[in-house]
């Protein structure tokens, strides 16, 4: 071997154990990844939205508060985020008993087809939501499913109009979230020892009471885990405000990505965005102060 | 009997929820079959009609295609990333690490529009075009977290003894991890990449920034197809999507166990 090469071999060895090398490259590696394309271009925004919007979807480069006086100088924009934060609110209140019941019962079951059903809410996470929202059209349509069987049974005389309505749009977001709801609120129900309830049980709890004061409190990661994802998803929907939603029902995130997308108005779209962001921050900070977000994070990937 | 009837309605609001959740998912395969364009439900026959016109459709093809190849990139590039970054976060002490968790894990708390929004922004500042690098980069940076937290909690359950062993016994870093560690936690790898794939293949709402003509993706023309051109089509694409995010994963899982099946 070559002294050149003997030289490389070495300078190759002591790079391997330089700590900084290693940690550059695990865990830096994913770190440079999440900081160089999404915390870098968060300040991007922020810079954004104090350009000025000229014409044509030209950019330029001038300090302006124009995006902001915009944004606060009418009703317009601050009814639609309160709104896009109230449907996530709702949504979650709904989303959260129906969620709650399957998870509970998935977790305390002692069926042989477990595995399967169990397998059934998996499969929901992965076929795509634009499939899951665009799916209930034909369903709620004045012709779908739902009329025609009312229709049918005599419970009404007219169909009634669901879709591109606020109960329409629910509906979509609500079972389009609700495995997220399941997955943590099964994983922990599914960790309470029945010891536990039979011993609250035996102390003379009813039914309610033991559930009350035993299951629910020891699946209260579960709940956590599962507010926070309907909560951030519902309030930043795209597709069931879009597809099922009707035109008097906007929502933040179809608003921003048409002001950006169809007016090419970049710099406004900027002012949206980062007001949008700074009240889900808020609201996260909020959470953090009843809940451990690693942990609610955590709960998805079971 | 409280207890009785309180679990006939556990079961009953169970069922219920089931059905809201695969019954739109049936009408739409069934609608694929459905003779008519304005569809009443359920037909009075079914065809393959829609079938003969997707398969001649090249851009339909196209978009299936994009959306595979941008797929498996993102699971590649996720897993790798996401393995080494789990390693790391489990192996290492360094400053901060419980808000570095937070770093790792944030693509999955600030909402898709802002991230497709920003990312846009910054690559036109930097004058990168839209191109099929710049889907898999950012599907990569949406399924990271993902990846991240499977194989990470892998890894809390990995005996480090054996690793000891192992370099005890001579071995370098990177002869312990390809010889002790990856064999254990591969499992765990090919699931993030199942995972990673099936977020990339679906992903929409910051997709829509990222697409160019060339570019464009399964979703991204499901949602084009519903806007504009009402055409029973988009039953077929949806059904073939919904196909691929469903069997993917199973078969991974099968092919997992196959894996981990004692060999004769």
């Amino acid at each position: 071997m070559s002294s050149a090469t003997q030289r490389a071999t070495r300078v190759q060895d002591r790079l391997a154990d330089n700590r900084y090398v290693r940690f550059l490259l695990s865990p830096g590696l994913g770190l440079l990844w999440v900081l160089a394309l999404l915390f870098l271009p968060l300040t991007i925004i922020v810079l954004y939205s104090f350009y000025t919007a000229g014409e044509f979807g030209a950019i330029v480069p001038e300090f302006t508060l124009a995006n902001y006086q915009r944004l606060f100088g009418s009703s317009t924009y601050p009814v639609i985020i309160a709104k896009s934060f109230l449907i996530g609110l709702v949504t979650t209140l709904i989303v959260l008993p129906l969620g709650y019941t399957l998870g509970y019962f998935l977790g305390r079951t002692e069926s042989t087809w477990k595995p399967l059903l169990l397998g059934l809410v998996v499969v929901q996470f992965w076929v795509p939501i634009i499939i899951r929202t665009y799916a209930w059209i034909p369903i709620l349509g004045t012709e779908g499913v739902v009329n025609q069987a009312l229709l049918w049974i005599g419970l009404i005389n007219e169909p009634l109009s669901l879709l591109y309505t606020m109960p329409g749009m629910l509906v979509g977001l609500v079972v389009s979230l609700l495995p997220f709801m399941i997955l943590p609120v099964y994983a922990a129900v599914s960790t309470i020892d029945d010891d536990v309830i039979q011993a609250a049980k035996t102390l003379g709890a009813s039914d309610w009471r033991a559930f009350w004061e035993v299951t629910l409190p020891l699946s209260w990661p579960g709940i956590v885990s599962g507010i926070l994802f309907t909560f951030i998803i519902a309030a930043g929907a795209f597709l069931a405000p879009e597809l099922l939603g009707g035109p008097g029902e906007r929502m933040i995130a179809p608003v921003i990505a048409d002001v950006f997308l169809g007016d090419f108005n970049w710099p406004f779209a900027a002012a949206l965005s980062l007001v949008y962001f700074l009240l889900i921050g808020v609201s996260l900070y909020l959470f953090t102060r009843k809940a451990d977000l690693e942990e609610a994070l955590e709960g998805v990937s079971v | 009997m409280t207890g009785q009837w309180n679990w006939r309605a556990v079961k009953l609001v169970s069922a219920l929820v089931y059905v809201s959740m695969f019954v739109p998912l049936l009408v739409v395969v069934v609608n694929s079959f459905h003779p008519q364009r304005m569809a009443s439900f359920p037909p009075s026959s079914l065809t393959l009609h829609w079938y003969g016109e997707f398969f001649a459709d090249q851009m339909l093809l196209d978009a299936v295609w994009m959306s595979t190849k941008v797929g498996v990139a993102t699971a590649i590039c996720a897993g790798a990333v996401g393995t080494l970054s789990a390693m790391g976060f489990v192996r290492k002490q360094f400053p901060v690490k419980k808000g570095l968790v937070i770093v790792m894990l944030s693509p999955m708390l600030v909402p898709p529009v802002i991230v497709g929004l920003a990312s846009t922004m910054f690559f036109t500042e930097l004058g990168w075009e839209r191109s099929i690098l710049w889907l898999v980069t950012m599907h990569t940076l949406i399924a990271l977290p993902y990846a991240f937290l499977i194989v990470r909690s892998r890894l809390f359950l990995f005996d480090e003894s054996l690793e000891e062993a192992a370099q005890t016994l001579g071995a370098d870093h990177l002869t312990t991890f390809r010889e002790v560690t990856f064999p254990i936690i591969s499992p765990a790898i090919l699931t993030a990449m199942i995972i990673s794939f099936v977020i990339s293949f679906g992903e929409f709402t910051a997709t829509q920034f990222w697409v160019s003509r060339e570019t464009t993706t399964a979703p991204v023309v499901i949602y084009t197809m519903l806007e504009t051109l009402i055409t029973p089509k988009v039953n077929v694409l949806a059904t073939l999507v919904l196909v691929i995010t469903i069997a993917i994963p199973i078969a991974g899982m099968a092919l997992q166990r196959w894996l981990a099946s004692p060999t004769e």
